[in-house]
């Protein structure tokens, strides 16, 4: 147990929700559409990457087929709602089930997998799955796109905002309250260290699937949020490169913190969607602020904020 | 039932794509084996190789292998300037090589994006194709194939060939298998790895750069096209097990066979999924793919 012991590290405090309570106040004062639908598009983006580095920072695995079960959430419940009028209030529960059982599966292929190999094999299971609701034009109509029912009938974007604000608040107290419990402590083990924490007695087959469960859930009720915001989905949702985005979110903010993709998707996804326009130059900063943050501060926001607050990491 | 002539066909298009899914492949896996780097940008670098092509065979009118060869030394310089201002600086400042494999992903990633929209801005989001290299077509047993894929195939067997021979004959190719076995042991016995780690990174973004400017006339050149030969190049040497740089023709046959045949009875949108399937099921049951491999690099255990 020793080597747990080593691992564990000491309760900071994080700025995460504290931002989250400022936020809910945002459409008090401004009710500009535009800077509602970026912000809420931006918790929507820190609520996935949170969700992504729940995997990547703790069991450090890198699921790269993360958009799938985004898009998987938001299919099943625009599908159950056009097909079978189910609620989507309900719906989005149906999608995050589906997507977390699906994650719970793609957790069990990933199991004997490591590094690269886990990624890989993510990456594959995504592809297959973003192939199937492209191909399958029966059910989804594919690239031609579902139209999915909203949430409200109005036009404006506040109810909108506090919908995803609170599941942006669930998720991360959610993923907090994990995160720092005995259950945390034992995916950060299997992360570091798989050999030893199996030595501590911790079972890598029964945490890495729960891992897997927990984040593709959250990712599917995002997912179905998504679906009943924006009244249409296609495959292109579970594209690569909308997992490159969410990836490159967690990374920023800082790999094992959760809190740090929020705050990096509150600054990123603004920022990057005011320069819209400029399309290409968006996408190159993203390409130069992920090689740099690689390169020159691996440890992202999170690690800059414990600098600056000198908030002890470690105790031992 | 196929008829002999369909299957003929099917055939030679399978070859066809077999071919240069290994010129492609080969790239990925060499740097894989040598620098423990997997590459997402792999197709980018193809794409590099694609406008390269283009600009000198439309825009300068100049003939189609001097384009070809064009694109391979295009190819090689960016590749190498790619190395000496990404990877260098990342391998001097990483600690924990246990990480590294991981890390270098992501900035592979980031380097997919920048180059991709570099192109963009450069050249615009138009397709830029030219309708053949050589005029006319072969008639081979009865098949009608156009020349261009014979003379793509033809370069992407020689190539292939003579890199495997490079490897294996001469001092440098030598010195760059002995940095895939064993790194510390390749230092003991005087090789520099920093040229070794640049020079396999350049010919890896030639090999790429290569595919894509003979196949210039079925793919023409735009920003994202380097995405279809990333995955087909991901999923042969996932297959036949990452850096194992002599199984990658036969893996590069086995997935063309199946999308050919998948793309011919399902209809091309599906052809994906039987590969995907197939691969997800020898990940299962030999994680370290067909064949695995001998390479010692830095390992994820």
């Amino acid at each position: 147990m020793q080597y747990l012991e080593k691992i564990k590290e000491s309760n900071y405090t994080n700025p995460g929700l504290a931002v989250l309570i400022a936020l809910a106040f945002v459409p008090l004062f401004i009710s500009d559409q535009y800077v509602l639908q970026l912000l809420i598009s931006a918790m929507m983006f820190g609520t996935l990457a949170m969700a992504f580095d729940f995997t990547v920072g703790f069991i450090n695995v890198v699921n790269f087929g993360f958009a799938a079960f985004w898009g998987i959430g938001g299919y099943t419940s625009a599908l159950l709602a056009v097909n079978l009028g189910v609620s989507p209030w309900l719906g989005i529960f149906v999608g995050m089930a589906f997507s977390a059982f699906l994650g719970f599966l793609v957790g069990f292929l990933t199991l004997r997998l490591h590094g690269i190999f886990a990624a890989v094999m993510a990456w594959f299971t995504g592809l297959g799955l973003m192939s199937i609701v492209t191909n399958w034009t029966g059910l989804t109509r594919g690239p031609l796109g579902l139209m999915s029912p909203m949430f409200f009938a109005t036009m404006d974007r506040g109810p909108y905002f506090y919908v995803i604000l609170v599941m942006a608040a669930f998720s991360l107290l959610a993923l907090l309250a994990i995160a720092n419990s005995k259950i945390g402590l034992f995916f950060r083990a299997i992360g570091q260290d798989e050999d030893a924490a199996k030595a501590s007695g911790v079972n890598p087959t029964w945490y890495r699937v729960l891992n897997f469960t927990v984040s593709t859930g959250i990712a599917g009720l995002i997912g179905g949020f998504y679906a009943h915001f924006m009244g249409i989905l296609t495959p292109s949702v579970m594209q690569t490169s909308q997992t490159i985005e969410i990836m490159a979110l967690a990374y920023v903010g800082g790999r094992g913190s959760i809190w740090g993709s929020l705050i990096a998707a509150l600054i990123f996804i603004p920022v990057l969607t005011y320069l819209q326009p400029l399309m290409e130059l968006r996408l190159i900063i993203y390409g130069l602020v992920l090689i740099g943050v690689m390169i020159f501060y691996p440890g992202g926001i999170s690690a800059l904020y414990r600098r600056v607050f000198q908030v002890s990491k470690s105790e031992g | 039932m196929i008829s002999g002539q369909t299957l003929a066909s099917l055939l030679v298009a399978a070859i066809v794509r077999a071919g240069l899914y290994t010129l492609s492949a080969t790239g990925l896996s060499l740097i894989f084996g040598v620098m423990n780097v997997p590459n997402f940008a792999h197709g980018e670098l193809y794409m590099i190789g694609a406008y390269i092509a283009v600009f000198t065979f439309s825009g300068l009118n100049l003939p189609p292998l001097v384009a070809i060869l064009f694109a391979a030394v295009g190819g090689f310089i960016i590749g190498a300037a790619i190395e000496k201002s990404i990877f260098y600086p990342l391998r001097k400042r990483s600690e924990r090589r246990k990480l590294w494999i991981m890390n270098t992903f992501l900035v592979t990633v980031g380097l997919s994006l920048l180059l991709k929209n570099l192109i963009q801005v450069i050249a615009g989001t138009k397709y830029r194709g030219i309708d053949h290299y050589w005029q006319g077509g072969l008639d081979l047993a009865g098949l009608s194939i156009s020349v261009d894929r014979v003379v793509g195939v033809g370069i992407a067997i020689i190539v292939v060939i003579a890199f495997w021979l490079f490897l294996q004959k001469t001092t440098v190719g030598k010195a760059i298998r002995a940095t895939a076995q064993d790194e510390v042991g390749a230092k003991v016995v005087g090789i520099n790895l920093d040229n070794i780690h640049t020079l396999t990174f350049a010919l890896s973004a030639m090999l790429a750069s290569i595919a894509g400017a003979s196949l210039l006339s079925l793919n023409p050149a735009y920003p994202t096209m380097g995405l279809m030969p990333l995955f087909s190049s991901w999923f042969v040497v996932i297959l036949v097990g990452l850096g194992n740089i002599a199984a990658v023709p036969v893996g590069a046959l086995i997935i063309s066979l199946i999308e050919t045949f998948a793309a011919y009875g399902f209809g091309s949108g599906w052809q994906r999924l039987f590969s995907l399937a197939l691969i997800i099921l020898i990940l299962l049951f030999k994680p370290r793919g067909l064949f695995g491999s001998d390479v010692k690099g830095i390992w994820e255990r």
